[in-house]
């Protein structure tokens, strides 16, 4: 359904409103099960806006929309950054089209959108902040929390600045959350300790003792103290919930750490729930946006869903997407994505094929004729070209044809020229589009390593099963693809996605490289094109949304009720001055003095001077440091060696500098 | 929307966190700005949140057209201090990241900044008069477009002319009743009390009162006429009558007209001179550089009409456009006299009565012997400037010969329209700037 409320947009909201039920019944009949989709036509303004509160319409007071605004402005005024559609994960999903897009792009968006609607009802991650219930009712959510802020900004009895900078303190470590367990399930884990605390309380009471007495003998602090008395078992890397639980507001005026107000309590969890909402997407980028590029290419290319005349705009458009310099998300989706494809594919003829008889591993290339096979996989014309031509000849029984449509399609009632899919069933589309048909796929079999056709052989019992390799193809499942794509698309994120299927292909063909920062030449070299170096730094930037991962080590570190963060340490130096601001406003969630240990690279100058004289890297000395804010200045200590060899981690080496060079 | 208040806020944010003028003059970078509109780099304002080290984190990028070799050179978009190849000064890498926004000042800001900043307090004098500047309309005249017309004073003028005009009839007709008095007698003694008639009106009264047989004896003199009869004032009447017609007439017609004010334009000619010669390299360029361009914006926002000449010296002057101005080097020695010499002709071009004129120079205070005294000083003293500075950028300390700074001071000493401002490092420019500033000569 296309919404509009202005009178201008409505000629354009009207032209979409066909496109957008195409759209869907294409999608679905490829197999996706999207949410439902509410389309709106806003103008380029609004546009800006939407985006800049994350694809809704309502959010809480703060500065940072202000910002993201300002720079979305900018940035559409370079040129650079020209938002085709944004769209968010609610159920029905809200997808906004800019106004002045052309017809094609406008179908292009629509298709996009369809298949972002299908991955956010499907992924798994997006499926954790749901939880039980099957919607997000993200727009809802999101108002209400705008309510419940904008309510206490207004408070006359709470000052405004006070409600701001908890907001930005709490954005601030917005993103240490644990973002792989659902919201609810971190709770779980803090009723432990709320136990624990009644206990002591439970155990004072049972001392019989007056209400006076007790708080005579027994300092309430210490009491309070005891809550984290105990070093933590492990870890937390909630960060953002441990200092909700356990954080105190320090207070100027009386010179110590008192309970916080209610209110700033929930405005906490109001922002950390955001947090978890916003997590799914950040942590599937890549596969997300892939994913509805490959369907928008499906569909707008193959299936021709845009008209002839709009098709080079399509074209156009696509290749703006997709040709934009640097590593994108949407180009390296889109290329994992039909590698996922292809290679499920490639697994299912090649399953069939050494099931012949006298084909084996070892003889396979040997064997096979690549060209009767490819020639083989084409799809049936009459399935690869139905036009309103070739009705006649359809037979309705065939498993691969819509019986049902194509009666309609004889009686007139439907337009086979303009959607002849509309008469075939998905078992007829996954043979129509079977990718390693398609010319840019071929040689993609033959390519296949004697690795993997042995690792494929290896379990196999019945491998005589075909007289020859036309019987074995013709039991080709042409669904393989899609259905292992779905399979996919239900699990991963792109940290795994990115593991399992980048190829050594893709960093070849790409001319992908990593850098890496000289000390000595004092600028970034290119450091390595070895496909396994590529995966790793792809993997840095990607894992923890490409940020370092920093936990609760202690709540009650020195016994002093001060909160120990650590940061594990991967090889990668933090931003110290970041991390030192950052420090600064965690204080205002935890009100006392605030730790974090970390490791630092330093370089000595006399060893810098040397190496670069000699042509070398110099070598750093990996320093643990704790960083300490008592609310006034950042200090630095040494790291007790205990702590730093907990910090440290030791599997992954994230540094792709080779020995020798700087020529 | 919310977000318009989002922005605002944003905004006002961002303004805070605007380094001080002193400071961007100082250190900040000049080079965005032109000399109508200031930009000041603001760093973004941006929460922080725990990252990696941007040089410790390396990263992926894609060959342009083939597989690049390892230990190539690479260019990452955004990295502090690789854009101008500038070694960082002390501190860890990246902390000077994050990206910049820009405050926008027009010149009078950046003038108006820059009075409350250093404590200045510069009053351009107005020296050109340019005349026919439209003022409001407040001028009338006796002919103009329909739209014009004041409408209140055609109005008032015929009141007054109502009331000029108009006179208590009543009155009048009675004392054309005092036994013995003519027509002229009447008229006369109605003048002396300010009544407004003309003779033929009591000339025809009398006719008439005589016509309708009134008696013109009721008052045996004026004198007891003047007793028994008492005027109505004109106030009184107008309530009682009402004020009927006001005559509007043509010639009580005014058209509004734009006040012509004589107004002063403030004008300022600035000619900058800087020594180019071999010596001056690239440090004290520099410093002459962040010295100068400050100057130029300041005038500039004080000014109604601002114009700068740009003269590079070295043993012979040139003009140069300011574009190169800063970047010059040239090889010869240094003959600071061809620059007044060249500056003396530009300034014919701006008559002192008409222009407000300054003479900045800027040097080592490197000369040729007696260069400075013979020539240079009896030029500043001839050519008429409201002030004559003169810049040294010495950093570390004067060398032997270095001495022209220091005559011109001895030699001008009895001159309050000469300066000398001595700049060893970026922390004295606010100060040079301060002092050049804060001298003016007394005008004759």
């Amino acid at each position: 359904m296309i919404h509009d409320d202005r009178v201008a947009t409505r000629r354009v909201a009207a032209e979409l409103a066909e496109p957008a039920e195409r759209a869907r019944e294409l999608a679905e009949r490829l197999g996706l099960r999207p949410y439902p989709v509410n389309y709106w036509v806003v103008t380029h303004d609004e546009m800006n806006e939407l985006i800049a509160y994350d694809g809704f319409q309502t959010r809480y007071p703060h500065w940072r929309w202000g910002m993201k605004y300002d720079r979305q402005r900018k940035q559409d005024t370079f040129g650079m950054g020209k938002a085709f559609e944004i769209v968010n994960n609610d159920n029905p999903c809200h997808a906004f089209l800019q106004e002045s897009n052309a017809p094609a792009d406008q179908k292009a968006v629509i298709t996009h959108v369809e298949a972002h609607a299908d991955f956010f009802r499907n992924n798994e991650w997006f499926g954790r902040f749901a939880g039980d219930r099957e919607d997000p009712d993200a727009a809802a959510m999101l108002e209400q929390h705008a309510e419940t802020i904008a309510g206490y900004a207004a408070d006359p009895e709470i000052d405004r600045e006070d409600v701001e900078r908890l907001i930005d303190a709490v954005l601030c470590v917005e993103d240490t959350i644990d973002q792989h367990r659902a919201l609810a399930a971190e709770r779980g884990g803090d009723e432990d300790l709320a136990e624990e605390l009644t206990d002591i309380e439970e155990r004072l009471d049972r001392l019989g003792l007056s209400a006076e007495v007790r708080d005579q003998v027994f300092d309430p602090e210490w009491v309070d103290d005891q809550r984290d008395r105990e070093p933590l078992p492990e870890p937390r890397p909630d960060v953002l919930a441990y200092l909700r639980e356990h954080g105190t507001r320090f207070d100027e005026s009386e010179g110590k750490a008192v309970e916080r107000e209610p209110w700033m309590d929930e405005v906490i969890e109001v922002l950390r729930r955001e947090a978890y909402y916003f997590a799914p997407q950040r942590m599937t980028k890549v596969m997300n946006e892939g994913w509805a590029s490959y369907f928008e290419s499906l569909m707008m290319g193959d299936e021709r869903f845009a008209g002839d005349d709009e098709f080079v705009t399509y074209a156009d458009h696509m290749a703006r997407v997709l040709g934009s310099p640097g590593l994108n998300p949407y180009k390296l989706g889109f290329e994992i994505w039909r590698y996922v494809e292809n290679g499920a594919n490639r697994r299912e003829v090649v399953d069939k094929l050494l099931r012949v008889e006298g084909v084996t591993w070892r003889n396979f290339h040997d064997v096979i004729d690549f060209d009767e096979v490819a020639a083989t996989l084409e799809p049936d014309p009459e399935i690869a070209g139905v036009t309103g031509d070739t009705l006649d000849d359809m037979d309705p029984e065939d498993p691969r044809v819509d019986a049902e449509a194509l009666a309609r399609a004889t009686a007139g009632d439907l337009d086979a020229d303009a959607y002849p899919w509309a008469v075939l069933t998905y078992e007829g589309l996954c043979e129509r589009h079977f990718s390693l048909a398609k010319p840019a796929n071929r040689g993609f079999l033959e390519r296949i390593g004697r690795g993997e056709l042995e690792r494929v052989a290896r379990y196999m019992f019945d491998d005589e099963v075909y007289p020859d390799v036309e019987s074995a193809l013709a039991d080709v499942d042409y669904g393989a693809g899609w259905a292992r794509m779905r399979e996919v698309r239900e699990s991963h994120n792109d940290v795994t996605f990115i593991d399992e299927f980048l190829t050594e292909e893709f960093v070849v063909e790409g001319n992908y490289f990593t850098y890496e920062y000289s000390e000595a030449a004092e600028e970034y070299r290119v450091a390595s094109v070895d496909p396994d170096d590529v995966k790793r730094k792809l993997l840095l930037r990607f894992t923890n949304f490409g940020k370092p991962t920093v936990a609760v080590y202690d709540g009650n570190y020195d016994n002093r009720g001060e909160l120990l963060l650590g940061h594990r340490y991967n090889g990668v130096a933090l931003d110290i001055e970041q991390a030192k601001r950052t420090l600064e406003r965690v204080f205002e969630l935890w009100g006392r003095p605030v730790n974090l240990a970390t490791i630092v690279t330093e370089y000595d100058d006399h060893e810098v001077e040397v190496a670069r004289r000699r042509g070398r890297e110099p070598r750093g000395d990996e320093v643990p440091i704790r960083l300490r804010y008592d609310g006034e200045t950042v200090e630095r200590h040494a790291l007790e060696p205990d702590l730093a060899e907990q910090i440290a981690a030791d599997d992954v080496d994230y540094d792709t500098t080779p020995e020798e060079w700087l020529a | 929307m919310g977000l318009r208040e989002d922005l605002e806020r944003f905004r006002e944010i961002g303004d805070e966190r605007r380094p001080d003028l002193a400071e961007f003059i100082r250190e900040g970078d000049l080079s965005g700005s032109s000399h109508d509109a200031v930009r000041i780099p603001v760093k973004l304002v941006d929460l922080p949140s725990f990252e990696y080290d941007r040089r410790d984190m390396g990263g992926v990028g894609q060959g342009d057209g083939g597989t690049p070799e390892p230990g190539q050179p690479v260019d990452v978009p955004g990295d502090p201090g690789d854009a101008d190849g500038e070694g960082d000064e002390e501190g860890d890498p990246g902390e000077e990241g994050g990206e910049h926004g820009y405050y926008e000042m027009d010149p009078e800001e950046f003038a108006r900044e820059l009075d409350e900043e250093l404590g200045l307090d510069l009053e351009p004098k107005g020296k050109r008069v340019v005349e026919e500047v439209e003022g409001d309309f407040t001028e009338l005249t006796r002919a103009g477009p329909n739209s014009t017309l004041d409408f209140e004073q055609l109005f008032k003028r015929g009141l007054k002319r109502k009331l000029a005009t108009d006179f208590d009839e009543a009155y009048v007709r009675e004392a054309c009743r005092v036994a013995g008095a003519d027509a002229r007698d009447v008229f006369e003694f109605c003048r002396a009390e300010n009544v407004l008639v003309s003779l033929a009106w009591v000339r025809e009264a009398m006719n008439d009162i005589a016509e309708e047989g009134v008696s013109l004896d009721e008052y045996a003199s004026f004198d007891e006429f003047a007793e028994r009869v008492e005027r109505d004032p004109v106030s009184a009447r107008i309530r009682r009558d009402g004020l009927r017609d006001v005559p509007f007439r043509r010639e009580d017609e005014r058209y509004r007209q734009p006040e012509v004010i004589e107004k002063k334009q403030k004008n300022v000619v600035v000619v900058n001179i800087r020594d180019v010669s071999g010596s001056m390299r690239k440090t004290k360029r520099e410093l002459v550089e962040r010295t100068f361009t400050p100057l130029d914006w300041y005038l500039t926002g004080k000014y109604d009409e601002a114009e700068f000449r740009y003269v590079a010296h070295d043993a012979d002057a040139w003009e140069v456009e300011r574009g190169e101005f800063f970047g010059i080097r040239s090889g010869g020695g240094t003959r600071i006299s061809s620059a007044y010499e060249l500056a003396a002709e530009i300034l014919e071009e701006y008559p002192f009565s008409d222009w407000n004129r300054y003479v900045f120079a800027a040097g080592d205070s490197e000369n040729s012997s007696n260069d400075t005294v013979e020539n240079v000083v009896p030029l500043m003293r001839e050519i008429p400037a409201n002030l004559h500075a003169y810049v040294e950028t010495q950093p570390g300390g004067n060398t032997i010969n270095a001495t022209h700074a220091e005559e011109i001071e001895r030699e001008l000493a009895d001159r309050d329209d000469v300066v000398v401002a001595r700049v060893g490092g970026p922390e004295d420019v606010t100060d040079a700037i301060r002092t050049i500033l804060s001298t003016e000569g007394t005008e004759e």
